[in-house]
């Protein structure tokens, strides 16, 4: 009996094998497979206890063939470990790793996304013979085994709203929150809340979470991932992957997104993303790797839970430990005994004062503001640097005195002055009133009012024509051909010629108001006033930080053929006399992708608009999303930008964003998504993937429009819609009446 | 002088006579039409005067695109725009000569277009060379003291006049067609409907600009026509004329040049000075903005005698005719009838000189201009439709009828008035040496026309005969 069920088990650890190396051919795979035919093949015929000896015989040469096989995983190898079925999951986790648990997020299908589970778990600690039940919040995508209506963690709009509620949950009754990312990717729907600007929200509520946040990460797939990862210790487990974006998407991507691409394509490409574990560890992303029994965890790994458990005790700790210095004792206790001892021996209080709940936040903004600094290039000399930490400084010290100390006491000296005004016209009308009424005279009207209304208002122009050219003329405009707008089968539009169209519509169909597309130097010049702003951060370059094969020639082409050294500009314009930090995500320079020259350059941004009381105009000509080719060096952007631009918005200042062309993916569901103000200019597109992903990943037909800023606007994304030629008046409108307490022109 | 091929983007009375124009200087035409214009009259003397060739079926009138291809295909060299449809549409103007194969614009350049054929632009040029306009802002006010303020010294100022009713017009920059426009009476409900008309403006034209004038009652309607030649050095205009019969819809009826006739009729005011300052004006500021084709200034005068400048007409008018009946060039015989204004526009249009000054240009009887509209009067003018059977007139030496109306012609058929465009049917000048003759023979043109047609067009042509007929008693008094 015993036998048999061992013999079974040892079939199954080959099954296993056999599925993680897949198609490829291997000495060791090959040989287990020919043992355990042979003993299969003579076992009838051997007596007990020669079966038990060959049986464990058998499990000897499996244990130490699966160590030996545990070297030579690829990463691929590790894709297909986390996505095997008998691969840990969250309820296992919850079983094994937690000492009770209730989920509240639902009951297996019975729930708003069985994709996700939400649970209060307790870990029980001792202190001498007393026992203390921690609570901790677990939230966590599920892939159940494969249960088909987990949806293979991928998690919907709403799923993610349900754990962002839940995380506000855990921050009013002040318990820590245990997060375990299990998931390919979102679930990429707009359908209220929408994927991209829900996960938006849970960074932007995330950054500023004020209970310790603690992830694992087993299956991290982009903005899925991030959705719940945002965390001041980031654990790991050593089989598990983190990127950007799957590698047989990356795959799809490289391969020009025609037909499917082929296993070798696809191995390549998590070769080069840098997907594993330690990987990861090495470039900072994450703090920790949990190490997983051979060939990765499954449910049978008791010990491994264990372990598990260890560590995210032990990061739990160490998080409030750092916010909020416990007794000297424990503090030399733990110090002492660092990595050996078990960690639940020292007994840390999960629950953090108010002190500290502020310093973690402020934490949690310095561990993500380190990350990827190497991943770009930064050209500026020593000395730049120093003057720009100087001048930095120096604009602390003047914001905080002129807006801050001397700003009060002007407010409170011009009320002085207006109310003595008010007191003398009042004394002047009481007493001059009756004289006039003596003197009987009729208001008169001066005569150079009279004389306004025939002399022209503004003479110094002398014939005074109110030009309306725009600064900057396309150079599409220069071409004597005509247009055909998509509209015409509906609204019956003319066709345009190109001249007027490009010229003095400014792109904009002059019958139906559909916005063919525009250069952003357009932008940067007839709304921005760029030829006047003073532009920052241009010595920092986009760089290949991963030396992913064969993207330097690409990033050098796209420097040579836009003039951009990355796909973002900052700068800083005077807009109807207020000044404001923009920054543009220019589009032609690879799809205006996001990596981190970027996201460092828009950190930096928005620190400025910060420090300087300016409002901060985020303006995306069009955004593909992430760069893959930055793996995790730019998905954590996401994170990391929407973090400065909470503290920013805190700071109380304006946050606006302007979305045009195609905005989809990364930014859209972090930095840009969390504004409180986003506009899109017209005919643009704003959505989490586009259609043909959507296609590829869900198996469902997007209707026509799904994207379009009008369904954005009807299903709440966005907050207004904005006609190309007006969004100079518009903006002006909008830096009058939104924003924040702390704008120096306010 | 090389000939041209112009191409005729119009239809109707005003194709017939450019294409008269074109033949009589010697030039090749080509003439569009649309399906539903196949009957009209200037499809007839097209195909008579230039032969099937020059004849274009076109789907619309208003695509330019259309008209472009069609220009290439029969390789003109140059457009004449007409009245209506792209005449004033700088854009067309500028496509005709930035394209790859320009076409030549008969009318003025685009530039004069566009700076002339917004009307607040048309105020701000004229207030900077002193040329009088109406009372008022002359760029979009957006700030509600401001309005205030304006709004008080308008008043101030009709008090000043005598005026007893002061009335200020507040109106939406960007509006037009008689939307988002009031009148105000009295200062403590200009505030109210200032606000009105601005939030009215923000929500449905998005633009928040309010534009405040006094409103002027009981005004004469002048209008001077002025020509120039390419280069806009050189201009002269050809008299004033009177356009004050006006339907309810601001359509005129009956124009009469001179504007006004001191000789015959006395004035509350010295009308010949008001006559010679209004051209004098006009012609400056043709000059001063380099006007290089022909056009049209005009004016309001006030019960009082003012004259205001209210907009220019940067093309040929319906009513050219009659100021063309009035006018003689010394040295010219060919113009002892008359001047054929829109022979003088296609001729500088092409860039000939004007080759005449103000000196040479004779005016001389009275012009009267009668149009006959397919609209009823005694329902508030609207367009009727139905079909004409018979249109007859006598032919007299003083009189000329420009129709499309195929009736009208020798061997002409019963003709259905076309639903697709505006429903003027024909065009009546008469002159006579003075007023009182002009007057008699308009009447007699009036009362010996034969204009029949079935019952939905019939009785509304008729009742629009009398109308004019009564009218014209009481023209050019004020």
């Amino acid at each position: 009996m015993d036998i048999d069920k061992r013999t079974q088990q040892l079939a199954g650890r080959l099954a296993y094998i056999r599925d993680i190396f897949g198609p490829r051919e291997n000495a060791s795979v090959a040989m287990l497979k020919h043992r355990l035919e042979e003993f299969l093949a003579q076992a009838p015929g051997l007596g007990m206890r020669e079966l038990s000896q060959q049986v464990a015989r058998l499990e000897e040469l499996f244990s130490l063939l699966e160590g030996k096989l545990e070297n030579e995983l690829c990463p691929m190898d590790r894709v297909r470990i986390v996505r095997h079925p008998q691969r840990i999951c969250l309820k296992d986790i919850l079983e094994n790793v937690y000492d009770n648990y209730t989920e509240i997020g639902g009951q297996d299908e019975w729930s708003i996304d069985p994709g996700i589970i939400i649970a209060r778990a307790t870990i029980a600690r001792r202190m001498g013979k007393k026992t203390v039940h921690q609570s901790v919040m677990v939230i966590g995508q599920e892939k159940g085994h494969g249960q088909e209506f987990r949806n293979g963690g991928s998690i919907k709009p709403w799923g993610n709203a349900n754990a962002l509620y839940y995380m506000r949950v855990a921050e009013v009754e002040n318990i820590p929150i245990h997060t375990y990312v299990f998931t390919p990717g979102a679930f990429p729907v707009e359908d209220y809340p929408g994927a991209a600007q829900q996960i938006a929200k849970n960074l932007y509520v995330m950054a500023g979470l004020k209970v310790p946040i603690v992830s694992v990460f087993s299956e991290g797939g982009s903005g899925g991932a991030e959705a719940i990862a945002l965390a001041d210790r980031r654990l790991m487990l050593s089989h598990g992957y983190y990127s950007v974006i799957s590698p047989e998407g990356a795959a799809a991507i490289e391969g020009g997104l025609k037909d499917k691409a082929s296993p070798e394509l696809i191995e390549r490409c998590a070769e080069r993303l840098k997907i594993t574990a330690f990987d990861n560890l090495r470039l900072g992303f994450i703090d920790r790797v949990i190490q997983e029994p051979p060939l990765g965890a499954r449910p049978e790994h008791y010990e491994f839970f264990r372990e598990l458990r260890r560590e995210v005790v032990r990061a739990t700790d160490e998080v409030v430990h750092q916010a909020q210095s416990l007794g000297p004792l424990r503090a030399l206790a733990m110090r002492r005994k660092k990595r050996t001892a078990d960690p639940q021996d020292i007994f840390v209080r999960w629950q953090l004062g108010a002190k500290a709940r502020h310093a973690l936040v402020e934490q949690r903004y310095a561990k993500f503001r380190d990350m990827s600094r190497s991943a770009f290039l930064d050209n500026r000399a020593l000395g730049v640097r120093l003057s720009t930490a100087l001048a930095r400084g120096l604009w602390s010290v003047h914001s905080l005195l002129t807006h801050d100390l001397l700003a009060r006491y002007k407010k409170r000296f011009s009320g002085l002055l207006e109310y003595v005004e008010a007191e003398m016209r009042a004394l002047g009308q009481g007493v001059g009133g009756p004289f006039t009424l003596l003197s009987g005279g009729r208001r008169g009207v001066p005569p150079e009012t009279l004389e306004c209304l025939t002399t022209l208002s503004c003479p110094e122009e002398g014939a005074c024509r109110l030009d309306d050219v725009w600064v900057y003329v396309s150079p599409k405009s220069r071409e004597d051909r005509t247009l055909t707008c998509p509209n015409t089968a509906t609204h019956g539009c003319l066709d345009l010629w190109a001249p007027d169209l490009f010229g003095e519509f400014a792109g904009v169909c002059s019958h139906c108001g559909h916005h063919f597309p525009m250069e952003f130097h357009w932008y940067l010049y007839n709304v921005f006033e760029f030829a006047q702003a003073y532009e920052f951060n241009t010595a920092i370059e986009a760089g290949n930080p991963l030396e992913y094969e064969g993207f330097g020639l690409k990033l050098a082409e796209a420097k040579r053929a836009t003039g951009l050294a990355s796909s973002c500009i900052t700068f800083e314009a005077k807009l109807d006399g207020i000044s404001t930090v923009v920054a543009v995500l220019a589009s032609p320079f690879r799809g205006g992708t996001v990596g981190a020259a970027e996201g460092e350059k828009l950190i930096r941004a928005v620190e400025r608009a910060r420090i300087k009381r300016m409002p901060f105009i985020m303006y995306s000509h069009g955004t593909a999303g992430i760069r893959i080719q930055e793996g995790t060096c730019g998905v954590i952007q996401m994170p990391r930008v929407t973090m400065a631009v909470r503290r920013y918005i805190e700071a109380g200042g304006l946050y606006l964003v302007l979305y045009d062309t195609n905005s989809y993916a990364g930014p859209v569901a972090s930095f840009l998504g969390c504004s409180p103000y986003q506009f899109a200019v017209r005919s643009s597109n704003i959505g989490f993937a586009g259609p043909g992903v959507i296609r590829e990943t869900t198996g469902m037909d997007v209707p026509p429009k799904y994207h379009r800023a009008f369904s954005a606007l009807s299903r709440g994304h966005i907050q207004g819609i904005w006609d190309r030629r007006d969004l100079k008046k518009n903006l002006h409108q909008a830096l009058l009446t939104m924003g924040g307490r702390n704008l120096y022109y306010r | 002088m090389a000939a041209h091929r112009i191409l005729i983007a119009n239809r109707g009375e005003i194709a017939m006579r450019i294409l008269r124009a074109c033949v009589g200087l010697g030039h090749e035409f080509v003439c569009v039409h649309t399906a539903s214009d196949a009957a009209s009259g200037h499809v007839r003397l097209a195909r008579e005067l230039g032969g099937e060739q020059s004849l274009r079926r076109i789907r619309s009138y208003q695509d330019a695109n259309e008209l472009f291809a069609v220009a290439d295909a029969c390789e003109a060299t140059a457009v004449h725009p007409g009245y209506g449809f792209f005449a004033e549409d700088f854009r067309f103007a500028r496509r005709a000569e930035k394209r790859d194969r320009p076409l030549i614009f008969i009318g003025p350049s685009w530039g004069v277009i566009r700076d002339l054929g917004d009307k607040i632009n048309t105020k701000r040029i004229a207030r900077s060379l002193a040329v009088p306009t109406i009372p008022g802002s002359d760029r979009p006010i957006f700030d509600e003291m401001e309005a205030v303020e304006l709004a008080e010294a308008i008043f101030a100022f009709q008090d000043e006049q005598g005026i007893t009713e002061g009335c200020v017009l507040v109106k939406a920059s960007a509006g037009g067609g008689g939307m988002g426009i009031e009148e105000v009476y009295d200062l403590d409900t200009f505030r109210s409907v200032y606000r009105r008309i601005r939030n009215y403006a923000k929500r449905n034209l998005s633009d928040e600009g309010v534009l405040i004038e006094q409103r002027i009652f009981d005004f004469n309607h002048l209008e001077v026509q002025v020509a120039a030649e390419r280069g806009g050095k050189n201009a002269v205009h050809f008299g004033t004329r009177n356009c004050s019969v006006q339907s309810l819809g601001r359509q005129k009826r009956i124009e009469v040049a001179p504007g006004f006739d001191p000789a015959s009729l006395t004035y509350a005011f010295d009308a010949g000075a008001v006559l010679d300052s209004i051209t004098r004006h006009s012609v400056h500021m043709a000059k001063s903005v380099g006007y290089d084709n022909v056009g049209t200034w005009e004016w309001i005068v006030t019960p009082k005698g003012e004259p205001f400048l209210m907009e220019v007409n940067t093309r040929i008018q319906v009513e050219n005719g009659v100021s063309g009946v009035i006018a003689r060039i010394d040295g010219r015989p060919e113009t002892s009838g008359g001047v054929d204004i829109i022979s003088e526009q296609i001729r500088l249009g092409l860039g000939e000189p004007l080759g005449y000054g103000q000196d040479e240009v004779r005016l001389e009887g009275v012009g009267i201009e009668y149009r006959i509209i397919a609209e009823d009067p005694a329902d508030r003018f609207t367009p009727c439709l139905g079909r004409i059977e018979r249109f007859a007139w006598k032919e007299e030496p003083w009189l000329r009828v420009y129709t499309q109306v195929p009736t009208a012609l020798p061997g002409g058929e019963p003709y259905d008035i076309p639903m697709d465009f505006d429903p003027n049917l024909a065009l009546a000048i008469v002159w006579g040496a003075d007023l009182a003759q002009a007057m008699e023979r308009g009447a007699e043109f009036l009362k010996g026309l034969v204009l029949t047609g079935t019952d939905t067009a019939g009785q509304p042509l008729r009742t629009n005969i009398a109308f004019l007929l009564a009218r014209t008693e009481t023209i050019l008094h004020f």
